[in-house]
This record gives structure tokens, C-alpha cells and sequence, in this order.
């Protein structure tokens, strides 16, 4: 069976045919390959079924809508994906000292289907991965993720191993990334309050939608960015190496 | 005799009554900052001046996450025998701090002093694209670093210190001779030069 990609951009067969590349799971084009939902690594967390809307909820006017963002966003029940060290931080920021609940946040859900928030903390290692997968479509929506630490956010100190999942998005959407290895219960705190803003300008008919009312996917970095040419050495002069043209002659 | 029923109620009661007089420890986060202790490890600032694009810091990452470019640049000669001058201009230097894992080998490796710890802490985003900082947001941080811990007491005096003191002392007692010798002319010339030798050594 013929299983080569519909694709006309002429690269396929060469050596250096991944210049081009997005890659995949973009949706069927018409009779070519099934897609599997592989995460595409410029849409972190699109690799999520779709989720629909009522139409009560999209008619809402906005004093309304304003009053369901506040009682959201401050009254958000999480539910502690504590994998690895950056769970510390996390108990540590559900105690008495940095206390999340008074932003509203409620710690220890009694599991996934009474919960509002996930707070992935920790590695995921690609044998936990269905399992946050699976744990995250029991949330009932509106659902959101923060991602706390350098290892769910993009595998951090691990991300050359063979096991680990680099970063959460992979395989759920994520809202807050906060940063640090572990971050101090003060930086979660601090993502917690982005996380609020965030809800707080949400609307949820844009959220939901999926056609003309959508909101607008945020700009990616390009992924040219990442392949630049090559840039000519002191003998070749300013001209010829700013100008970008494609030396990768040596390349084909 | 039988224990009264209620006692243990009683009991929990009075030690919710006790901590709820009792002073509560929780900082009140955003809207006061925490006390962080000296050379606390938030974030990491570039100070651009120093750099010399030696590229240590990049290759010593054990998470590869500085992201640096640079090109050579050519100045001709000074002296006329001599050959062009080539010099590395820095053209990019990024963290993508979603993988950074703080661990402070950069700082520690750069032989120019150009990276420093700064205890900030608060730049979670939305966009995990957005957590990779460019050498403007690296030097905003510069800004917060704190100025280094004083030396122990005990301890000698940093050289660079001593250096500008005995600068400094120098040009004072310079000042203080050319007052006296404008002050009281010409018969006491030998004067000042054995006031500077002996404040000297």
C-alpha cells in the first residue's frame, strides 16, 4: 500500500527533508494518512479533542459574564498532579506560610472529577503520561492546567532522556507555565494570580468555539527562526552575510 | 469515675481557641514581598559589557539552554606593522528558562563575570515560547541583583579595595602637601615628599 504523505512541497526522499517540516497530525487531508493526533511542536496542547459549548453560555451578556469570570477565578479547586520534587513546593505553598487559599484556591480535591485546576508539578515520565491524559479528560470543564516547574513544562534537567515526556503540553493544553527548578512557593502563588487575570479576560464563547468566534491563536515564534543560514565568516565581508541568502550548498 | 461525655469535644475546642488567638505565620504574598536570603538563585542576568562570547556558559549547560550567536567583526590595524584586530560582537544571547534548571554552572564558568544570580522570581507565562528571555529581559534583571556580601571581618581587605584607598590616600595627602606649601612658601619644599613616603607603606 501506497502510505507515502500528501505532500507536494517537494522535499520528501531527500536527505535534508525535514527543512520544511511542521509535521503532523494538521488534520486529514483528503484521503491521505489517518491522523494520530502526534503533538505538533508548534501548537503545544492541540493534540486535545474538541470541546463544545452551549448556547446559553455563549448568549451571556457581559455584566454576566464578568460575574461568572470573578466566581471562576476565585474559587478554583485543584487538583495536585505532585510528581516529583516541585510537589514540595507545592505542599509548601497549600501550607500556613504561603497560603493558596486565600487567592481562592482549594488544595486536595478529592480527585479529578470535582476539580477546576490541575497543577502538573513534577516530571512526567512517558509512563505517567496516559495517566495525566486520562486524569485530565475526567476533569468536568471549564479545566485549567498550570504547569509548575522546569520539568512539566518542557522536560527540564530531563529532557534528554529516553523516558521522560518533554513537557506536559505534549499531551494536555496548559495555561501558566510557571518557571524554575523547583520554584519557590511565592512563583506558584504568582502564577496562580496570572492564572486569574487570565480567567478574568476569558471569554468562554471564544474558548469553546471552534469556527469564526475562535480566539485567535497567539504568534508562534516561526520555526525558520530556529534555521537560520549559515552567517558568513570575517573574510566574506558584512554584505554577504547579513544578507541570509541560503549557503547550504554543503547541505543537498 | 466514668469520663464526662463531651470531654474530648471540649478538648478539640480549646485547642482551636488557642491557635486561633495565637499570631498566624502566613506572609501576606503579594503585597509583601518575601524575605529572600542573601544569593538566593532566581533568575539569571547577563551583563552584556562583560561578555566576550567565549560561549563557556553555552557549552556547560547541562540543559542547553543558552541560546547565543555572534559573528566576528574586523578592525584594521593600529600600528602600521601590526595585523586587523578580530573581535566577537554578540549578537544573541537567550535562556529559554522552561528548561533552565538553575543550577548556577553558567555563573560560575563565565571567566568575565558577565552572568549573575538575581533573586527574581516572578515571570510565569502564558506562552511557554515566552518563557525564553533575550538579552534586553536578562539585562532588566541585572537591575535586581543584589550588591555582593560584605567580606567576613576577620578578613584581609580585597585587593581592588586597598588599591583605591591607597589611591585615594595618596591624592588627599598630594592635596593636603600643595595646601601647606602654597600655605607657607618656599622654605619648607623637602617637607612634603616625607609626608607621602611615610603614609606609603
Amino acid at each position: 500500500m501506497d502510505v507515502t504523505p500528501v505532500r507536494t512541497s517537494g522535499t520528501s526522499g531527500t536527505s535534508g527533508g525535514h527543512s520544511a517540516g511542521h509535521g503532523h497530525g494538521h488534520g486529514a487531508p483528503a484521503g491521505g494518512p489517518v491522523p494520530l493526533g502526534i503533538p505538533d511542536p508548534a501548537r503545544p496542547g492541540a493534540a486535545v479533542e474538541q470541546r463544545r459549548l452551549g448556547p446559553l453560555a455563549r448568549l451571556a451578556p457581559d455584566p454576566v459574564k464578568v460575574v461568572l469570570n470573578w466566581g471562576r477565578r476565585y474559587s478554583l479547586w485543584c487538583f495536585n498532579f505532585g510528581l516529583a520534587c516541585c510537589a514540595i513546593e507545592f505542599i509548601a505553598a497549600s501550607m500556613a506560610k504561603h497560603d493558596f487559599i486565600r487567592m481562592g484556591v482549594i488544595p486536595f480535591a478529592p480527585g479529578p472529577r470535582q476539580a477546576d485546576l490541575m497543577i502538573v508539578s513534577g516530571t512526567v515520565t512517558d509512563k505517567m503520561a496516559p495517566a495525566v491524559k486520562r486524569l485530565y479528560e475526567q476533569m468536568p470543564e471549564p479545566k485549567y492546567v498550570i504547569s509548575f516547574g522546569a520539568c512539566s513544562n518542557s522536560g527540564g534537567p530531563y529532557w534528554d532522556s529516553y523516558a521522560v515526556t518533554k513537557g506536559v503540553d505534549q499531551i494536555i493544553p496548559v495555561d501558566v507555565y510557571v518557571p524554575g527548578c523547583p520554584p519557590r512557593p511565592e512563583a506558584l502563588l504568582q502564577g496562580i494570580l496570572k492564572l486569574q487575570e487570565k480567567i478574568a479576560g476569558e471569554s468562554l464563547a471564544e474558548r469553546y468555539a471552534d469556527g469564526p468566534d475562535a480566539a485567535p491563536a497567539a504568534p508562534r515564534v516561526p520555526d525558520a527562526a530556529l534555521r537560520r543560514p549559515l552567517v558568513g565568516g570575517p573574510g566574506s565581508g558584512p554584505a554577504a552575510g547579513a544578507s541570509g541568502a541560503p549557503r547550504s550548498g554543503a547541505d543537498r | 469515675m466514668a469520663p464526662l461525655p463531651g470531654r474530648g469535644l471540649a478538648k478539640g475546642l480549646a485547642v482551636t481557641l488557642r491557635t486561633m488567638t495565637r499570631r498566624s505565620v502566613t506572609a501576606q504574598y503579594p503585597d509583601v514581598q518575601p524575605e529572600l536570603p542573601p544569593r538566593s538563585r532566581g533568575v539569571i542576568g547577563l551583563l552584556e559589557e562583560n561578555c566576550t562570547v567565549c560561549m563557556l556558559c553555552a557549552r556547560e549547560c547541562p540543559d542547553w539552554c543558552i541560546y547565543i550567536d555572534s559573528h566576528k567583526e574586523t578592525l584594521p590595524a593600529a600600528d602600521p606593522g601590526a595585523r586587523a584586530r578580530t573581535r566577537n560582537v554578540l549578537d544573541r544571547f537567550a535562556i529559554d528558562f522552561s528548561l533552565c534548571m538553575y543550577c548556577g554552572i553558567c555563573i560560575e564558568v563565565c571567566p568575565f563575570d558577565a552572568l549573575f544570580w538575581s533573586p527574581e522570581f516572578e515571570y510565569a507565562e502564558t506562552d511557554i515560547h515566552e518563557l525564553t528571555h533575550e538579552r534586553d529581559r536578562l539585562r532588566e534583571w541585572m537591575w535586581t541583583v543584589p550588591a555582593p556580601p560584605a567580606l567576613d571581618p576577620a578578613a584581609e581587605e580585597p585587593k581592588e579595595v586597598a588599591a583605591a584607598r591607597k589611591t585615594a590616600d595618596k591624592q588627599a595627602a598630594a592635596a593636603a602637601a600643595a595646601r601647606e606649601a602654597a600655605a607657607a612658601p618656599a622654605a619648607v619644599s623637602p617637607s612634603p615628599d616625607s609626608a607621602e613616603e611615610q603614609q606609603d607603606s
